[in-house]
């Protein structure tokens, strides 16, 4: 890579600059991508533009805003938006910002607001975004605001949702968000989301944590299945040195996956590019009993062909969606969103989630696994983040130049496997092991294609 | 906030003296990495629990049916010392230095077997790769009183910040 393809690729122009960026020859089994692409300012503006301002992107779980006037404030692609439940039911997503002067509307990142006040001038907006109050109107403008003068909230061009996991857009012209999903991803998703004939929901407790690190690093490293071993032998350990003092006699949700972690029980493990970017990475539990949802395995199995229960319940499974969200039903289930904030760092948030209705046993249980593993206080994250850290830190030695995926290219195939057509499902490509790195390919390439591509259409 | 003093009293001088050193003396161990001994300030029964955001303003209350960022019985803050001592944690090798600051410690009511405590916390964590990190929050004791012998029956950490760098363990809150 020379500095002028660099440097060709820091202006907008700079798109078939950008495709050398990404080394890919299928037929010779090489797939590599340019060290630049995680450290390099340029790119990461491209990146805001032409991935995040045109994507779907993970707005929150319909549970979590319960009653009309219930918000969550986040951005998408640095611009301020909140998600609202509507007095008519339904969620909207607005871009945070009055009509009248600019300012943000919200005051917290979650609140209620059935009328949403901004705090500069004290408009008032009701939660369908229309202005319901103009404060001293008639003082300034006698005769009433201009005509012409657009007072409603700005609603983010598009919302959508899929069995309860809601998602926006600041691209008017996106796909469909199932097409954007694509089948695979949906059928992953269903796995969740019909765990209860009651649905999902979201489990109060979150906290924010940084990484000093590019935001693909996240995306790497959940469909990363070869890390575990390595970075996660601590947590094995460590729950495995817990269980030793608590004896024999516990119940079996006190128990772990650690022997799997450690890849010493021989398990089946896989890895799946589902295409569109999203990535699967899944592994047969060797502990079925251990996991909260194995009290309603015969519940589900009336309800639900076996090859899909079995793989609700008897397989764990981290999905990586593009291009900021994970969705985790391993010892515990998590959502987890990570925001973009510059080249080399990111804001990541994490939630439980929880089949409703599950025993009060299930459920404490549940939490105690999610504790464990999914927060920067638990005994795994911190060392993903850390790695990640030291992964950025390294890869802005560009001496090298490219990275080079290459692990389990001999089991690799085009289409589904065995597991896959249990569940219907037309992985881009399967991979029987789920410490391989085929997968990245196909991230990278959606990559690439947004990158490509050129920016949304701006509204009028 | 929920938890307001609103049963604060003045206590007895030699009650507060020792429950200003059995403070003092955790946050010592803590910051000399004295693990064991640290645990031993605690009673077999115990629990250590830091409290997840429920809302802006709020912690989460039901650890049975609400998320927590640590709630550790004895065994569990065993096995947390444990794994910062494997040496095979990526976010523990090296550990940080801390300092913790601990203030404003205030008697909440008092019984013959059971005191409660409220205090402020700072600690101040360093490594010379990341460089320094401040967080802040309020401590809430419950101790165990058997003669004049205090030991730490439960202590809930509420950390005030929502935006976290780095790892949060028993070590550094």
């Amino acid at each position: 890579m020379t500095a002028d393809v660099l440097s060709a690729a820091s202006t907008s122009a700079g798109a078939a600059s950008i495709g050398s960026l990404i080394d890919d020859r299928p037929t010779e089994g090489i797939f590599r991508v340019h060290r630049s692409i995680y450290t390099d300012p340029a790119i990461f503006d491209l990146e805001l533009k032409r991935i995040f301002a045109r994507a779907w992107i993970f707005m929150c779980h319909e549970s979590q805003l319960k009653k009309p006037g219930d918000y969550l404030a986040t951005d998408i692609a640095h611009q301020p938006v909140f998600a609202i439940r509507t007095t008519k039911g339904g969620v909207s997503v607005y871009f945070d910002t009055c009509a009248h002067r600019g300012a943000r509307l919200t005051t917290g990142r979650t609140g209620y607001a059935p009328t949403i006040t901004c705090r500069y001038h004290g408009w008032c907006y009701n939660t369908d975004g229309k202005c319901i109050k103009v404060q001293f109107e008639k003082l300034g403008w006698p005769d009433g605001l201009p005509k012409d003068f657009d007072t409603s909230l700005r609603p983010v061009p598009r919302v959508a949702s899929y069995r309860g996991f809601v998602f926006a857009s600041l691209d008017p012209g996106v796909e469909p968000l199932e097409a954007f999903l694509g089948d695979a991803t949906c059928k992953i998703i269903d796995l969740l989301a019909d765990q209860s004939p009651s649905g999902l929901e979201v489990l109060d407790g979150s906290i924010r944590y940084r990484m000093r690190a590019n935001w693909k690093f996240q995306c790497e490293n959940g469909a990363d299945g070869y890390h575990v071993a390595a970075v996660h032998r601590n947590y094995a350990a460590t729950v495995t040195y817990r269980e030793q003092l608590a004896g024999t006699g516990r119940d079996p949700l006190e128990n772990t996956e650690a022997g799997r972690i450690l890849n010493r029980t021989g398990t089946r493990t896989g890895s799946y590019d589902l295409g569109r970017g999203h990535m699967l990475n899944w592994s047969d539990r060797a502990n079925p009993a251990a996991q909260p949802l194995y009290e309603r395995e015969q519940e589900l199995l009336q309800r639900f062909p076996a090859d899909h229960v079995r793989w609700m319940v008897r397989r764990g499974r981290v999905f990586t969606g593009f291009p900021n969200f994970l969705l985790n039903d391993v010892a515990s289930t998590s959502i987890r969103v990570w925001r973009p904030v510059c080249v080399n760092e990111t804001e990541l948030e994490t939630w439980c989630f929880a089949p409703v209705g599950e025993s009060d046993k299930a459920r404490t249980a549940r939490i105690r696994k999610f504790e464990d593993f999914f927060f920067p206080s638990s005994l795994a994250v911190p060392d993903d983040v850390f790695a990640m850290e030291g992964a950025h830190q390294g890869n802005s030695a560009t001496d090298r130049g490219w990275i080079r995926f290459a692990r389990g290219y001999a089991t690799s195939r085009e289409g589904a496997d065995e597991p896959a057509q249990g569940l219907g499902m037309q992985p881009a490509s399967s991979n029987g092991q789920g410490d391989s790195e085929t997968v990245f390919s196909g991230f990278y390439r959606r990559w690439l294609s947004l990158m490509t591509s050129g920016e949304p259409r701006a509204r009028t | 906030m929920t938890d307001r003093v609103t049963t604060m009293r003045p206590a007895d001088d030699g009650l507060v003296s020792r429950i200003a050193s059995l403070l003092h003396l955790e946050a010592t161990l803590l910051d000399d990495r004295r693990w064991h001994d640290w645990l031993e300030l605690y009673t077999e029964d115990c629990i250590f629990w830091a409290p997840a955001w429920a809302s802006d303003e709020t912690w989460t209350t039901d650890p049975q049916r609400q998320v927590s960022l640590i709630w550790a019985d004895r065994r569990n803050l065993a096995a947390r010392i444990f794994r910062v001592e494997g040496g095979d944690s990526y976010a523990s090798m090296p550990l940080p230095l801390t300092v913790h600051l601990v203030t404003g410690i205030a008697v909440t009511s008092s019984a013959e077997d059971v005191v409660e405590v409220r205090a402020n916390w700072l600690v101040h964590s360093f490594l010379r790769t990341s460089g320094a990190i401040l967080r802040a929050g309020r401590y809430e004791y419950r101790l165990r009183q058997i003669g004049a012998e205090l030991s730490i029956l439960r202590k809930k950490i509420l950390i005030h910040d929502d935006a976290i760098t780095g790892a949060i363990d028993f070590y550094n809150i």
